[in-house]
């Protein structure tokens, strides 16, 4: 609250004064972009998304000042801006995730993919994107782990990948394994006992049997899809018969 | 070039104008050496093939039947090619810039953009021999000092630096004697009608300022353009005529292009690119109410070329959902737009439609030399976008002559997919980050990296009925067993294989392929294919162009035949109708 009202006084004192000398507008303009950023990241441990949304949105015009005007804060900027990948990756919007992720090629200050990868923040989202898409689960595992996490507030979406690279798991595993014993169950998906791994099956709705889950299988599927393939013929062909009568 | 055969030339001088132009448009995308090799090409074939003064001779004629316009010009063309060579050039080139300008006038009382097409067409041809002496000429030969739009020629002498120039000048006499006898006619018929109407139409004035502004963009006199185009783009905006449109569309092109090559260059936020949008925007919206499909399909490529250029992609794909490319565009800004659309479409994940959008692209993009940097361009966009889909593209693509070179990282990529070996993939990567940087296919071709483990096991499981995953994970450079479990896991939950896999033991078994054949796939193939085919069909006749007015003729044609045939029943009826007089009405019809 005391933010936004920092952010009320500044924005009242550049309007004023349109006529402001360049320096004072420019560190009002620092001071103001500083709040946005605070912003974003309180809303991040508030577990806000809509908010740190907001609050990026607001800050993109501030990203795109020439350093001339507004002296760039290249930590800062890469921490938000990943806060912000990782979100988007969290929901599964890779879309904008690699718009985003384009866009970021062209900024002042990073020249090209390298330099993204490398960097703390930004290359955090960015090989957790690459893990995943791989199915490289156990890399995504430990990246979460053992202070591999850049910041405190990349640990907020620690859970959240976790559970869903938990699922991730668990469909692949439905289709991969005919069946599994419970104790390397627990190792593949990160459980931390054998009766987390009880629950998770019974979520799931496999069968555990003697200390061993069977998953079920995909068979029922068949006849259906025979009926189908005669139907879809005869259409195509009335379709076929009907455009040549068209054309001819 | 010159040993070709006139009729083949046929064609030509049509295809040259479209090509030139989609050239310049991507000529910042080719970026580099295809762009700057086929300019030398370009220049050779240009002035040695393009028979200059086909309007001057059409002018002349009684205005041909539309559709045998094209093969009327084949025959001028000998003449012309002989001519060419005695023609003194400046006087040549002038003669030229004026011809256009008959066509602009049948194009504004015929109301027909066909004309202003053609006379824009030949802008390419002229470029090479511009020069602002010539232009100063032209413009002062064609204004009278007193008419209201001597403000306008003044605007036009002072862009190319020629303030001083009168206005009104009559080009001696001695020009006309180096041309031949009935071009002479010609253009003394031309001029005649210019001087009995002393008004300019807007048109000339804004033809005029094109070739203004190609003079300067050739010259690199980016600035002045940028200025100059400005005014030019208000002017138009204030004209509000329906046969300006194909000649706005060009001049907002050249806009564009003015600010691109303004610094600082596009991916700065600062550049004069995004200062630029405001006006184009305004200028589509302002298309859009006119129904001016010529400058909505220019202006909404110039957009998102503009968005690209500085990574806004999500703005970009606003722009599309929010618009509509009009169906009837011209047959280059639609492949440029289907361009650009699958670029935001790859960006976006959405490999499908990225591909059906960029095939296009690469299908209607002109087949000759001038427009390569633009196929090249297209089809290494294309190229990666198969790869992402988990398709190998076809070797033929990369033994095409002129692709060749230009394809080569792309085939070097192609193969370690292909194989599945992610050493290869890392080193071609590294190798050749430079050239995929500057085709901006790099972050693309980073997404890779997943296909290429999918490939390699896919190639395991169909070589091995049982491997075990420490062999999986040494052949594919994996980091740990681990790892591999997990990959394959996934690559099994994707059907990229048909496997199971033992955890005890560690290793992978894989299943028994199954017959295709037995699927539905072939026959959704089949159905694929026969689609295209009407599809096809129904566009071809969609293009196909009637004469006006030429239904009514046969209307009346089978209702006389119909009357013929009706009398002559009455006379058969009434018996009085003999042999002959029945063998004749048969003729007849």
């Amino acid at each position: 609250m005391a933010a936004e009202r920092t952010l009320q006084q500044i924005i009242t004192q550049l309007k004023s004064n349109p006529s402001l000398p360049y320096a004072e507008a420019s560190s009002l303009l620092s001071k103001a972009k500083l709040v946005y950023e605070y912003g974003a990241l309180a809303s991040i441990r508030a577990r806000n998304p809509d908010a740190f949304t907001r609050y990026l949105s607001q800050l993109q015009p501030f990203y795109e000042l020439p350093s001339s005007q507004l002296k760039p804060d290249a930590e800062m900027r890469n921490k938000v801006t990943g806060l912000y990948l990782l979100l988007l990756l969290t929901q599964g919007s890779y879309a904008e995730f690699h718009s985003e992720l384009e866009s970021l090629g062209t900024r002042e200050g990073i020249d090209g993919p390298d330099r993204i990868e490398s960097d703390r923040f930004l290359g955090y989202p960015v090989k957790l994107e690459r893990w995943l898409m791989e199915g490289s689960y156990d890399r995504v595992w430990k990246a979460m782990k053992k202070g591999e996490v850049p910041s405190e507030e990349y640990g907020v979406f620690s859970e959240i990948l976790t559970s869903q690279i938990r699922s991730e798991i668990a469909s692949s595993s439905e289709r991969a394994y005919p069946s599994l014993p419970l104790s390397s169950t627990k190792s593949l998906l990160f459980l931390e006992s054998e009766g987390a791994v009880v629950e998770f099956a019974r979520q799931r709705g496999w069968a555990v049997r003697d200390g061993t889950i069977y998953f079920p299988t995909a068979a029922e599927a068949g006849e259906e899809e025979e009926k189908d393939i005669s139907q879809m013929v005869i259409e195509n062909t009335l379709g076929y018969a009907r455009e040549l009568e068209t054309i001819v | 070039m010159p040993g070709k055969t006139p009729n083949s030339n046929g064609r030509k001088p049509v295809e040259n104008g479209l090509q030139k132009n989609s050239k310049d448009a991507d000529k910042s995308a080719a970026k580099g050496k295809p762009a700057a090799k086929k300019g030398a090409k370009e220049g050779e074939d240009m002035t040695v093939v393009v028979p200059p003064s086909k309007s001057t001779k059409q002018s002349s004629q009684p205005p041909p039947a539309d559709a045998e316009g094209d093969v009327a010009m084949e025959d001028s063309e000998k003449t012309e090619e002989e001519l060419e060579v005695k023609v003194d050039p400046v006087t040549q080139t002038i003669s030229d810039i004026k011809s256009n300008f008959a066509l602009l006038d049948r194009a504004v009382a015929l109301f027909d953009a066909r004309f202003s097409l053609r006379a824009l067409r030949s802008i390419s041809s002229l470029r090479k021999r511009l020069n602002p002496d010539i232009l100063a000429q032209v413009i002062a030969e064609s204004y009278p000092p007193t008419s209201p739009s001597a403000s306008v020629a003044k605007q036009l002498l002072s862009a190319i630096g020629r303030e001083n120039v009168p206005l009104g000048r009559q080009p001696t006499g001695s020009e006309m004697e180096v041309d031949s006898e009935p071009k002479t006619q010609a253009k003394n018929g031309a001029k005649k009608d210019k001087e009995t109407n002393k008004e300019l139409i807007p048109e000339v004035d804004v033809f005029l300022a094109i070739l203004v502004q190609v003079y300067m963009f050739d010259t690199k006199q980016f600035q002045q353009g940028a200025n100059f185009s400005k005014y030019l783009s208000e002017r138009i905006h204030s004209l509000n005529r329906r046969t300006l449109d194909s000649l706005s569309a060009k001049v907002y092109f050249y806009f564009s292009l003015f600010c691109e090559q303004l610094t600082p260059q596009a991916p700065s936020p600062q550049s004069p690119v995004v200062t630029l949008r405001p006006t184009l925007l305004a200028a589509l919206r302002t298309a859009i109410l006119r129904k001016d499909v010529d400058t909505q399909a220019s202006v909404i490529v110039l957009l998102l070329r503009s968005y690209l250029l500085t990574s806004h992609i999500s703005q970009a794909d606003l722009l599309v959902s929010h618009t509509q490319f009009p169906e009837n565009a011209a047959n280059n800004q639609v492949a440029r737009f289907l361009y650009y659309l699958g670029r935001i479409r790859a960006i976006q994940l959405r490999y499908t439609e990225a591909h059906e959008h960029l095939t296009a692209a690469t299908r209607k993009a002109p087949a000759s030399q001038c427009a390569l940097g633009f196929s090249q361009t297209a089809t290494k966009l294309l190229l990666v976008v198969e790869l992402l889909m988990g398709d190998i593209p076809e070797r033929a693509t990369f033994r095409a002559n002129n692709m060749e070179q230009a394809l080569h990282p792309y085939f070097l990529l192609v193969q370690a997919v292909r194989v599945g070996n992610l050493e290869d993939f890392e080193s071609t990567l590294a190798e050749h980050a430079d050239t995929f940087r500057r085709d901006s296919t790099y972050s693309l071709i980073l997404r890779l990296r997943q296909n290429v483990i999918k490939t390699g096991i896919r190639m395991m499981s169909l070589s091995y009925s049982r491997i075990s995953l420490r062999d999986i994970c040494i052949r594919l450079h994996l980091g740990s067993e681990e790892t591999a479990e997990y990959i394959v896991a996934k690559a099994i939950r994707d059907g990229v294989i048909e496997a199971t896999l033992d955890r005890e033991r560690g290793f992978m078994k894989s299943k028994e392929v199954g017959d295709v054949y037995a699927t539905r796939e072939p026959g959704e193939a089949f159905h694929d294919r026969i689609r295209a085919c009407l599809a096809l069909h129904d566009e071809s006749v969609k293009a196909m162009r009637f004469p006006m007015n030429q239904h009514r003729l046969e209307l009346k044609n089978a209702q006389e035949a119909r009357e013929r045939e009706r009398e002559m029943a009455k006379e058969i009826q009434e018996g009085d109708l003999d042999e002959d007089d029945l063998g004749g009405d048969f003729d007849g019809m």
